[in-house]
């Protein structure tokens, strides 16, 4: 199946610097609409990578390419079946908010009655439907955001390009906007990538992300299976000498990692249930104060990538499937 | 089905073609701009010349009617002459109003969408920058159309009319040259608004900008041809080397000691070089920060 993104040893330079240092990954499937979150720290190369896949740099060497279709050399086509929906304010202040999704429809290649009908229709779908008369110059940072949004799915793109949808948004806001964007991946099959500084919001609905630090991938991992495989993840408490812990775990196939005196990070190979735990440590002389199944935070992931929290005990972390 | 009854779907029917949508822009501009007061008080001002060359043309042709004109000798008679001179006349001041015309409505073009950082937009959708820049020049070409290309073919047609096939048969490369003298003049016009409004986000400014392009370079072609003793110093002047290109396609002979139609229009050429780099320079759909 054709991955939505291909991006094969991309080296980008602005001016005498390399910002993006010869990455490589294959994101997504076309057809299935899944969504990628792309994080890293300020400067990483986030931007100038979703710059990139637009066309609106050359790059240095590699290829990157959008549904088989190279950025640089099919440019045009590339940008029929997209939308972007850029990080700063990017509109058209003079104009109605249909007028200007209309425009914007039509130079998407729609023709005009389905451009006129489609904006309306995208404008009611954001919730902009009552002020869509209304000069998109007197809308307040919310709408704006909400008015970029409809402007990048006015045509029903393949794939929909996010630079921080959520920014600037109150909590309700905010939610609506991580609910449309739900909504256009499970309920229209768009594909989404969504550049955010919000952890919380990739993880609300990415099924994959990419990390980039210095404009190098430090890490890629599949968020859906990392749901399903931390679901065998135990945090445990213990009280009492656990110096012979590690040992005791590895007796029955478990990997045990110490994140502090008394804290360890457990995690349980298939068939082996939460009560060998309080065997081991009933054996161990140990007491547990507290026992919680709990999985990475994608806010952990993204920490052990910058290199701030030491990596997880299972040996799956080492291969980049977290 | 009500529209807010609807809901969402993905647009999947056929996409329009490369045309369809490089149009987009000037049906969006054209009644907007032709909806603005000015433009329109501007466009009405700009026909009384045109009448008056109308009305000219009219007595030129029926001096018979007037006993008294035709006491007056060669001197009437070569006044009433329709000839390259006259129509070179007539394109110099109806020019005056397309400049004011396009200060008034090019920075509308590319300003807001600087000012509100909206080339991101345009050119993430397939919109190219020579299809952009295209798009806006087919909008000034079909505004200063109006003022300059319309109104002289209009003159010329009821020359041609009144004076008859004669008259025609020995004179169309007037037509001709008005044709190609204005078109030139509006592909200039147009690329100094354009630039004017891509180098600065104000739209007043870039509209003062536009107006003072023509008359500051008149005053410093007029500066270096008075302190360096030269004639050269014309090509720096937009106006001039126009007008003179104008005379050359029109039949009309210049001064002598200036520089001829060639310099000029070679000055010409460079200027709409300069001022496309302007436009390639500044027109990018993100800022690189070096």
């Amino acid at each position: 199946m054709t991955p939505i993104i291909a991006v094969d040893q991309l080296r980008v330079r602005l001016g005498k610097r390399e910002i993006l240092k010869g990455i490589s990954c294959r994101l997504g499937a076309s057809g299935v609409g899944r969504a990628i979150g792309l994080l890293g720290p300020n400067g990483a190369g986030k931007s100038t990578l979703i710059q990139t896949l637009l066309g609106f740099h050359r790059p240095a060497a590699g290829t990157a390419q959008i549904l088989g279709l190279d950025c640089h050399r099919q440019t045009l086509a590339v940008k029929t079946r997209i939308g972007y929906m850029p990080e700063n304010d990017s509109l058209i202040a003079d104009m109605t908010a249909v007028a200007f999704l209309r425009l914007m429809g039509e130079l998407s290649g729609l023709p005009a009655p389905a451009a006129l009908e489609k904006a309306h229709e995208t404008l009611f779908h954001v919730g902009l439907g009552e002020a869509r008369y209304r000069k998109v110059g007197t809308y307040s940072l919310g709408m704006r955001q909400m008015a970029k949004l409809a402007q990048a799915i006015i045509h029903g793109p393949e794939l929909v390009i996010l630079d921080e949808p959520t920014n600037g948004l109150d909590p309700a806001a905010r939610q609506r906007m991580l609910v449309l964007i739900r909504q256009m991946k499970e309920q229209h099959g768009m594909n989404v990538l969504l550049c955010s500084h919000l952890l919380p919001d990739v993880e609300q609905v990415c099924d994959e992300v990419v990390i980039l630090k210095d404009g190098q991938i430090v890490h890629q991992c599949d968020l859906a299976a990392e749901r399903q495989a931390n679901l065998r993840f135990v945090q445990l408490h213990v009280s009492g000498s656990d110096r012979r812990f590690d040992a005791a775990l590895r007796e029955v196939g478990a990997e045990g990692a110490s994140e502090a005196p008394g804290v360890w990070r457990v995690v349980l190979p298939a068939g082996i249930e939460v009560e060998v735990l309080w065997q081991l440590t009933a054996r161990e002389n140990l007491r547990i104060t507290k026992l919680a199944y709990r999985r990475d935070t994608l806010e952990e992931i993204f920490l052990k990538a910058m290199g701030h929290l030491p990596a997880s005990p299972r040996p799956e972390v080492a291969h980049g499937r977290l | 089905m009500a529209v807010f009854k609807r809901g969402y779907e993905r647009y999947d029917g056929p996409l329009t073609g490369a045309v369809t949508r490089f149009l987009a822009v000037p049906r969006f501009v054209w009644p907007r701009l032709l909806a603005e007061r000015f433009v329109l008080v501007l466009l009405l001002v700009s026909l009384f010349w045109p009448l008056l060359c109308a009305i000219f043309i009219y007595l030129s042709n029926h001096a018979n009617l007037l006993p008294n004109l035709n006491e007056g000798g060669d001197a009437i008679q070569k006044l009433l002459r329709i000839d390259g001179r006259f129509f070179a006349t007539f394109m110099n001041i109806q020019s005056t109003f397309a400049i004011i015309l396009a200060a008034v409505a090019g920075p509308g073009l590319i300003a807001p969408d600087l000012a509100n950082n909206a080339l991101p937009l345009y050119f993430s959708r397939p919109v190219s920058l020579a299809s952009y820049i295209g798009a806006r020049l087919v909008v000034l070409f079909g505004l200063l159309s109006l003022v300059t290309l319309l109104p002289g073919l209009f003159v010329f047609g009821l020359q041609a009319s009144l004076a008859g096939s004669s008259w025609l048969a020995g004179h169309w490369t007037l037509g001709q040259g008005m044709l190609l003298g204005f078109l030139l003049y509006i592909l200039l016009l147009s690329l100094v608004a354009l630039a004017c409004s891509a180098y600065v986000k104000w739209r007043v400014v870039a509209g003062a900008l536009v107006l003072g392009f023509f008359f500051v370079l008149a005053g410093a072609a007029q500066i270096v041809n008075q302190v360096f003793r030269v004639e050269w110093g014309s090509l720096l002047s937009p106006g001039y080397t126009i007008y003179t290109i104008w005379c050359a396609l029109l039949g009309v002979e210049t001064a002598a000691d200036a520089p001829d139609a060639g310099e000029c229009l070679a000055a010409v050429l460079v200027l709409l070089g300069a001022l496309l780099a302007v436009l390639l320079r500044k027109l990018r759909p993100v800022e690189v920060v070096s």
